[in-house]
């Protein structure tokens, strides 16, 4: 029924990108808890979610993204997320979790915020 | 629907199966009404995502059962109600999960107003968003 809905994976300087697009809610949701659990089981406590290509998230969604990013913290590293489109950070403003989640408009802004941070 | 959606006592209602590959309905739903009720286009993706968590509300329950999905127009104003009947006769209480808090603050900033009932023992929530800014046909 959620035909928009796709998963990839790629590899930034060693971190773990998961590519998502399409629609995340009910029925898909879980399949990005696997792909996170994976990534974590694996030994990699430090993971960006890319949202760049999604187009509707759900509580569900966030429910698991927050539940990645306390796991993800509590191995020491942190779950960073990709977001450009208005809309889907909109739904992170008024839930609060702008302010939770280190949250970027590209890996390249990503990249060059954390050049800036460490000189 | 037809053309237009908003003349008093003008009401849809969808049902389905509660399972997670057709609460997608829900919104689809949504959408459409809303954008037939005159909704611009940024109320209408409030809507179709305020659906969903309405409906997300209510299947927080366990169990299965069917998603009563009921949209009315009063003056300027889209009501929405979604029921889960259930299955089985368990007190329909809704679970409180972290997603609720989620769902709680998303209908919060969305919708004008919105709440939770029991009807007839199963689990029921609504809202209620007022147009604003709407187009006038002339």
């Amino acid at each position: 029924m959620n035909e928009t809905f796709g998963i990839d994976q790629r590899d930034h300087d060693g971190v773990p990108v998961i590519v998502v697009s399409g629609e995340i809610d009910l029925a898909t949701a879980p399949e990005l808890r696997t792909r996170i659990q994976r990534e974590l089981a694996a030994g990699h406590p430090r993971i960006i979610i890319d949202l760049l290509g999604v187009s509707f998230l759900d509580s569900t969604a966030l429910g698991v993204m927050v539940g990645g990013l306390k796991q993800c913290r509590a191995a020491g590293g942190d779950l960073e997320l990709l977001v450009a489109e208005a809309r889907i950070l909109k739904i992170f403003d008024i839930t609060g979790l702008s302010e939770v989640f280190s949250i970027s408009p590209s890996l390249e802004a990503r990249s060059s915020d954390e050049t800036s941070a460490s000189s | 629907v037809t053309a237009q959606f908003g003349e008093p006592g003008d009401v849809v209602d969808l049902s389905f199966p509660v399972r997670a590959d057709l609460v997608v309905l829900a919104r689809l739903s949504a959408a459409t009404i809303a954008g037939r009720a005159g909704f611009g286009l940024e109320d209408i993706e409030d809507l179709r995502l305020a659906v969903e968590e309405l409906c997300l509300s209510v299947v927080s329950v366990t169990g299965t059962g069917r998603l009563h999905l009921r949209y009315s127009s009063q003056g300027d104003a889209l009501n929405v109600t979604c029921t889960f009947e259930r299955d089985d006769s368990v007190n329909g209480s809704v679970v409180e999960t972290p997603e609720s808090e989620l769902s709680r603050r998303i209908l919060d900033a969305l919708v004008d107003e919105h709440g939770h009932d029991v009807v007839d023992g199963d689990p029921c929530a609504w809202f209620k968003k007022r147009r604003v800014g709407v187009l006038s046909d002339g």
